[in-house]
């Protein structure tokens, strides 16, 4: 029974929600300002039994490991932003967690998105026994980088044969990735309309499989 | 300027579009056309992969997103899980957040559900407890012995999962990023206990698999850019082999990083989800293809008519003079 209600709650929910696309309407609202608080409701619980009780409440209590009590502190300093006078308390919560994601985060994000992308671009464009369309896609590749790049050269006007040109070709490459961007786009917002179709249509109404 | 039926068609009601796209998401969810999904490289090379996996390796299924992109992303998790269920390798499933946990129990009750058709029989931790007391802890030996007491698979199953052999329920931690860098030391120290409070430290799967370093395949699904993290500080610290599912939207975001060799392939929107049930069909793990298949030739139609509709608007764009600067700025609404 509680699966039903919560399935006839959820599609006249979806329905309010569809319901902007006539015009917005208080029906609407609700359905936006529930998803919300519910979202942040869950978000509150899941933290409470999967972080808060097990690795905090339970250790300090149980155990008395009274070491987690430092890392309490400083989680709870975050509040102080509510209060103005103290306010500036809350900055070193998050100038722990800047630093340590900085220091952590930042070597293997430059190996990761950086250093290894410019090794995948700096390729042979012409290997013997290579096929023909792999060396057309190397070309490719190593020209509409440097293409794009030259585009956001700033230092120098974009004019003559290299600047110019490959500034020209910079804009065609950057297009056709946001084409190929905007393609994907539109499937992707089809296919939550879909999502929510089939579940109308299957769990709702039971009129497809 | 003058309405006239090109103007008129210019500033059609957003409103009559909308319906359009909404009888066209419908009508082939009853009227199948039937068309074919062919599965692409970066599709089939994450299948292959795990197509090679079996039950002394592991995997890492981490649901890295929120309802938002359900529609996308539950369809390539729930293919990859019963992909890794049928081959009996074991599966670690996390969370990025706490949403993502509810789409974690979420696409796992979708898998174990007793009421549908090829479903996975789960045996819990505590069912199995008197196997272990006898040292029971092999797969193929575990099911032997379960099946041997008496236990018999249920017919619209497709295979027993045993819990803390076949699969752990990890989870959603904070900072997740910093998660997933403990985890490359040990699985353990980030996670003590799994989602139903059993330790995790006794599962026969992580004994075997201690840290990332043991596991063989780590697949997020995500909606945001935090399917990075596993390249970033699993793939990049300790060469982990990384498989993305994303959303259409960031596809081509993370293309790149096939062509880099950073990541063993990647799923991209329903298109990526169906083209997998369509490979875990011929390979005959299961008998038809799940939600993502029917959801294509939705998809198709839609696109066609999205085609129409940019194909008319240029036509009606160029017809009615309107490319001509001095009409477009006196005339267009």
């Amino acid at each position: 029974m509680y699966t039903t209600i919560g399935v006839w709650v959820a599609a006249l929910f979806t329905l309010a929600i569809y319901s902007f696309l006539y015009r917005e309407n208080p029906l609407y609202r609700l359905g936006e300002h529930l998803v919300v608080g519910i979202s942040m409701g869950y978000f509150i619980v899941v933290t409470y039994t999967q972080v808060l009780k097990p690795r905090l409440i339970d250790p300090i209590a149980n155990d008395g490991e009274y070491i987690l009590l430092i890392p309490a502190l400083l989680g709870l300093l975050y509040i102080t932003r509510f209060f103005p006078k103290i306010a500036w308390l809350s900055r070193y919560p998050m100038a722990f967690i800047m630093g340590t994601s900085m220091g952590v985060g930042f070597p293997l994000a430059m190996k990761a998105s950086v250093l290894r992308q410019l090794e995948a671009t700096i390729l042979p464009l012409y290997q013997s026994g290579m096929p023909w369309h792999s060396v057309l896609g190397n070309v490719i590749l190593v020209l509409g980088t440097l293409a794009a790049l030259i585009y956001f050269f700033f230092s120098k006007p974009h004019k003559g044969p290299f600047f110019g040109t490959g500034s020209k070709i910079g804009i065609w490459v950057i297009m056709i990735g946001f084409g190929a961007t905007f393609g994907f786009t539109v499937m992707g917002r089809i296919s939550l309309l879909i999502g929510r179709i089939q579940f109308l249509l299957n769990d709702w109404l039971g009129l497809i499989n | 300027m003058k309405e006239n039926i090109w103007s008129r068609m210019l500033n059609l009601d957003r409103r009559w579009i909308f319906l359009c796209i909404g009888v066209v998401c419908i009508v082939p969810f009853f009227l199948p056309f039937g068309l074919p999904v062919i599965p692409t490289a970066h599709v089939i090379s994450i299948f292959d992969y795990i197509e090679n996996l079996g039950p002394e390796n592991a995997i890492f299924i981490s649901f890295d997103f929120d309802p938002g992109t359900d529609p996308e992303n539950m369809p390539m998790a729930v293919a990859v899980m019963r992909h890794a269920f049928s081959r009996h390798i074991p599966v670690f499933f996390t969370a990025n957040a706490p949403l993502a946990q509810g789409m974690l129990e979420s696409g796992f009750a979708y898998v174990t559900n007793p009421d549908a058709q090829e479903y996975f029989h789960v045996v819990s931790w505590q069912e199995w407890a008197q196997y272990r007391e006898q040292g029971i802890t092999g797969r193929d030996e575990l099911q032997a012995a379960w099946e041997a007491d008496g236990n018999v698979l249920p017919e619209n199953a497709s295979g027993w999962v045993f819990e803390g052999r076949d699969f752990a329920k990890l989870g959603y931690l904070p900072y997740f990023a910093l998660a997933i860098l403990g985890m490359t030391s040990s699985i353990a120290s980030q996670y003590p206990e799994d989602m139903n409070g059993n330790p995790l430290i006794d599962m026969p799967m992580l004994q075997e698999h201690k840290s990332l370093r043991d596991v063989d395949l780590a697949t997020t699904f995500s909606g945001t850019a935090a399917c990075m993290w596993w390249v970033t500080y699993a793939r990049e610290k300790i060469g982990l082999p990384v498989a993305f599912g994303v959303t259409a939207v960031s596809a081509t975001d993370y293309t790149i990083y096939i062509q880099s060799g950073q990541l063993v392939g990647q799923m991209g929107g329903l298109r990526g989800a169906a083209e997998y049930e369509v490979l875990l069909q011929n390979a005959g793990y299961v008998e038809k293809p799940d939600r993502a298949f029917i959801g294509m030739d939705v998809q198709n139609a839609a696109h066609l008519l999205i085609f129409f509709f940019i194909l008319l608007g240029n036509i009606a764009y160029f017809a009615g003079g309107f490319h001509k600067k001095g009409v477009l700025l006196k005339g267009r609404r």
